[in-house]
């Protein structure tokens, strides 16, 4: 009776311990679900939170950031997140909020500790100082593309470092270990890319979107001027007259644009020469950016051999 | 020739004497040059151990010259974030009392048009006046605020919550209801000049409904959304039910709704909706008894919007079929009367600016099932700007009766301007 006994309490701790080991696992298992709104923030993310996070982009990269579809398709995705990592700086003020209106997720709301903004901190260019829509399609914060800028990647990967941290301090010591890794890693590359990008100091260049001010700041180029009227408000052929007069007058390198239509920069390259570059201001667009350390290093190597 | 015995011991003995005496010489000058060799080898060792000195002193020279230049940056990264916070913290400060302040915008929605036989006309649509903002942490509210020609109405004054539990959403007050895709869209806001003829007959307009809605999310990897809703009654200017009087709660409307999405590629989409509203008891006045209403609806729209240049082109096409079961007390017969009606329309993205399409309506009249209009309307589209919009539009209204009205019979031509300023959005539903 007496090992019976022995026999059903070892049979009993090990039942208890299958279970609760069966619980247990889902439990470790499940890893931080993030929805960040473009790929680079994803990425930065997923540097930080390692095998913590599983996270998910809503862009993919090629969109025009303000205009990406607001599919109905990324609704449960955001209404499954614990936490969603964006741009900021009203860069997804066209199809974002209407999303978060239905997505059902309190926590995720603007405000929320699982809203992570990665524009805090961030030192805005172009801040308007008259805001009027006279002046096109203004974002009142300032210039969105600051991820265009390395160092600023540091500084939205801290926003992330920090925000995880927030909403699971029990992994603090993980996050701070990949962000210190990250931001080295990224030191390094900066490094790198300031030396690569020395022949780009002084080059002129025309855009289509004021969209590289970040880039240009951080790598010296100079810029002439902009295909678009103002902000969003596509050219009048008047205003391309003109554009093409400045391009030759201050000798400008290259024409640089992303997710917008290559006709009208076709059209410059032809009239003045000029060399016309597709860079996208996100990474994910091509399969050798998919991170954002790829991104920077490619858009850095790609302008350096198109001006050398 | 050997030596004799008696000098081998003398040679040996003179030998070890001027070994002897030579010697000392010898290993004199061996000592000097040691001590001068050693004495090179010490100031080499010297300079060595100087050289590996200053080696040392420079190593940890350029460790503490990095050490600084990553404080320095470190620094500099938390300066730049704390000009950062504090810019937003004066803009925060700087903006306060507007930032309590509800969203404000207005559209301007007029049109010049020529109706055929009945003639032409400057028409004021209307003067949308819309306002949003939180309440609080629990809920939101919006409201537009109409004016038109005939006057000035509430459309829309609604809140909703924000922050319900599982997956819930409740609205209450005045709003359009949660029918089909178009009839709860503003007439500013569709691809075309006029909401659909079909629209206006079966629905009475615009959903707008004075009542509440609960919406349902499903927990389920693709988007499936329930509605489920009560108001007085449904559509704008549905006049068969009173919207003020009050009434048992049989005589209200209730309405269902199931709305799904589908990605077929990234490029390519499809949504579906069906839609019920149901009147239990629908009393006409000075009529005696009472009888139901039913009205479904079926909406179906493919989109293809290549994600590079979704801003540039694009080809939207929908649908939505309604079928209207009604029996009502002044019918001359006991039997139902049932109508069918609807429209499709495909809409083209020629380019950032620029959209064209054609409608086709099939619009029955609901008390006279047997008699139907149908309209064919190629449209184009111009923006301008995302708030500044120019649409022409030709119809061709053909009736199967006599008599339908001059305002809606044969040839018509609209040119629309839409103005926005502001802000402004219809969110989601009327994406």
């Amino acid at each position: 009776m007496k090992t019976f006994l022995k026999i059903k309490k070892w049979q009993i701790s090990t039942v208890i311990l299958a279970v609760a080991l069966v619980f247990s696992r889902p439990v470790l298992a499940q890893p931080i679900r993030v929805v960040a709104t473009f790929p680079d923030l994803a990425d930065i993310t997923r540097q930080i939170g390692k095998n913590l996070v599983s996270v998910e982009s809503l862009a993919t990269g090629v969109e025009d950031p303000h205009g990406v579809p607001m599919k109905p398709s990324f609704v449960p995705r955001l209404n499954r997140a614990n936490l969603l990592v964006v741009t900021g700086l009203d860069d997804e003020h066209s199809w974002l909020p209407a999303l978060l209106e239905v997505a059902s997720n309190p926590k995720i709301l603007p405000g929320q500790p699982g809203y992570i903004d990665c524009s805090v901190g961030i030192p805005v260019l172009e801040a308007p100082t008259r805001l009027d829509r006279a002046e096109g399609d203004l974002h009142p914060k300032g210039n969105p593309h600051y991820l265009l800028d390395p160092v600023h990647g540091k500084i939205a990967a801290q926003n992330i470092a920090a925000g995880l941290t927030r909403n699971f301090p029990q992994y603090q010591a993980d996050f701070d270990k990949n962000l210190k890794t990250y931001l080295a890693e990224l030191d390094s590359w900066i490094g790198r890319w300031e030396k690569v990008a020395a022949p780009l100091r002084g080059v002129k260049y025309v855009e289509y979107h004021p969209e590289w001010v970040y880039f240009a700041n951080r790598f010296g180029l100079k810029r002439v001027g902009s295909i678009e009227i103002k902000p969003g408000i596509e050219p009048t052929p008047n205003h391309l007259v003109q554009l093409v007069q400045q391009i030759k007058q201050e000798n400008a390198q290259v024409l640089i644009y992303g997710s917008q239509n290559p006709r009208i920069p076709q059209q410059l390259q032809g009239e003045t020469g000029i060399k016309v570059l597709r860079l996208y201001t996100s990474a994910g667009a091509r399969s050798e950016t998919d991170t954002y350390i790829k991104w920077i290093d490619y858009t850095v190597h790609s302008l350096v051999q198109a001006v050398s | 020739m050997a030596l004799p015995k008696l000098w081998t011991p003398i040679l040996a003995a003179y030998a070890f004497g001027t070994v002897a005496i030579l010697s000392p010489a010898l290993c004199l000058a061996q000592n000097s040059e040691i001590q001068e060799l050693r004495s090179a080898v010490e100031g080499l060792q010297q300079q060595l151990q100087k050289a590996l000195q200053r080696i040392d002193q420079l190593e940890k020279e350029k460790t503490a010259t990095s050490e600084k230049i990553n404080q320095i940056q470190e620094e500099k990264t938390t300066t730049a974030s704390r000009i950062g916070q504090m810019e937003k913290s004066v803009q925060a400060v700087q903006s306060a009392p507007s930032a309590l302040n509800p969203a404000i915008g207005m559209v301007l929605d007029a049109n010049v048009q020529n109706l055929g036989k009945a003639g032409g006309n400057f028409d004021f649509r209307s003067a949308e006046l819309g306002i949003a903002a939180s309440v609080d942490p629990f809920a939101r509210m919006y409201s537009f605020i109409n004016g038109t020609k005939d006057g000035v109405e509430v459309d829309e004054a609604a809140a909703i919550t924000s922050s319900l539990p599982w997956n819930l959403t409740a609205k209450g007050g005045r709003f359009l209801a949660d029918f089909g895709r178009f009839p709860k869209v503003h007439e500013h806001e569709l691809p075309f000049v006029n909401e659909p003829l079909s629209v206006q007959r079966m629905i009475g307009g615009e959903t707008q409904a004075d009542g509440v809605e609960v919406n349902y999310l499903f927990p389920t990897p693709f988007f499936l959304r329930a509605t489920l809703g009560g108001y007085n009654k449904i559509g704008e200017d549905n006049d068969q039910v009173s919207n003020s009087k009050p009434r048992s709660w049989s005589q209200f409307t209730y309405l269902g709704r199931l709305n799904s999405y589908f990605d077929l590629t990234e490029n390519h989409s499809i949504e579906v909706g069906t839609s019920m509203a149901y009147t239990p008891v629908v009393r006409l006045s000075g009529a005696p008894g009472g009888g139901n209403r039913i009205l479904n609806g079926v909406d179906l729209t493919y989109r293809y919007q290549p994600l590079a240049s979704a801003i540039y082109q694009g080809l939207t096409w929908g649908s939505e079929f309604y079928f209207n079961s009604q029996r009502f007390p002044t019918d001359d017969s006991a039997n139902r009367s049932q109508t069918y009606g609807g429209y499709s329309y495909a809409e083209l993205k020629l380019n950032k600016n620029w959209s064209t399409g054609f409608q086709v309506d099939y619009a029955p009249i609901v008390d006279a099932p047997a008699q139907r209009t149908m309209s064919y309307s190629p449209f184009l589209t111009w923006n301008l700007s995302e708030f500044n919009r120019l649409r022409l539009q030709y119809s061709y209204l053909n009736n199967n009766f006599r008599g339908a009205d001059k305002a809606e019979n044969g040839n018509q031509v609209f040119l629309q301007w839409t103005t926005v300023i502001g802000a402004h959005t219809h969110g989601f539903l009327s994406r």
